[in-house]
């Protein structure tokens, strides 16, 4: 499957199988060692409207995770504290 | 902790390996506490609960081995066998815990959201963490250790004492509960869902 079809939209509206597919597509996101991913992954994306719809909404939802997920500060006492009461053990 | 004690560290080695391999992971361990806790003091105890096993135990983690995984996975046990029992919420027993409890690893992939990527991308940090914070803990373990912080689904499997089937079933429906989280959010937010077009 060429590019072309990804740009001009010219995929299939259905896909054949779900569960197959999108449990591949979750797999590489997840960054799973799959064999041949990327040939896959865009013959997936250049062929099938599902698979495309939710790839991308899969990998919009694992972005704003890594991106945007507040953190706390570790506070500041609790590393000595912890090489202290080390310490106090030895 | 099950494993064999392979090797005795020297104390030179043991300061090394708890200084240089250990500690750089302290941020990680505290926010993945806090997440498991949602309470400062729990978490901080959680830590240094962790950490003070780990030395203790030091000589059954092998040098070159993800020390992350292994510190992690002492963590969750510590959670789950100290805090989990004396945690200040309310303990929860809704459908996600009873999906967890029959845990089978077939997964509906036909269900869809009609989620749509730009909604998602024009979240705030705070509805983020906010949708994490409503999942079921098991639930919202797996979206830690896989999105947060990286760890493979072989590594999740170690920490989480489960195959590696389970971890991928667990992670789908964790992620649809997100979904329908974050759908509301959107819907609140004035982004058309597909259903209103």
């Amino acid at each position: 499957m060429d590019d072309k079809s990804a740009s001009t939209g010219d995929r299939k509206l259905s896909c054949n199988d779900v569960s197959k597919c999108f449990q591949l597509l979750e797999s590489i996101l997840d960054g799973e060692n799959i064999p041949n991913s990327q040939e896959a992954l865009k013959e997936k994306l250049a062929k099938c409207e599902p698979c495309f719809k939710h790839f991308h909404l899969e990998q919009a939802i694992r972005d704003v995770f890594k991106t945007k997920c507040t953190k706390k500060p570790v506070p500041p006492e609790l590393e000595a504290n912890i090489r202290q009461i080390i310490q106090e053990k030895k | 902790m099950s494993e064999v004690q392979r090797k005795k560290y020297t104390e030179q080695e043991k300061n090394n390996i708890f200084g240089q391999e250990f500690m750089p992971n302290i941020d990680s361990m505290y926010n993945f506490a806090y997440r498991l806790t949602f309470d400062e003091d729990d978490a901080k105890d959680l830590v240094q609960d962790t950490y003070l096993k780990a030395f203790r135990f030091i000589n059954s983690f092998e040098q070159g081995t993800n020390a992350k995984a292994w510190l992690f996975r002492i963590l969750k046990n510590s959670f789950i066998n100290d805090y989990r029992k004396k945690s200040k919420q309310p303990a929860k027993i809704d459908y996600q815990e009873v999906e967890t409890y029959y845990n089978s690893d077939d997964v509906d992939y036909t269900s869809t959201t009609d989620l749509r990527v730009d909604a998602v991308k024009d979240m705030l940090g705070d509805e983020i963490s906010n949708a994490l914070n409503s999942l079921a803990v098991d639930f919202r373990t797996v979206i830690i250790l896989c999105d947060l912080e990286g760890f493979t689904y072989e590594e999740m499997a170690k920490i989480l004492d489960i195959p590696i089937g389970t971890v991928r079933s667990r992670l789908h429906r964790a992620r649809n509960l997100l979904k329908d989280q974050l759908r509301s959010y959107a819907s609140t937010m004035g982004y058309q869902t597909d259903d209103e077009e």
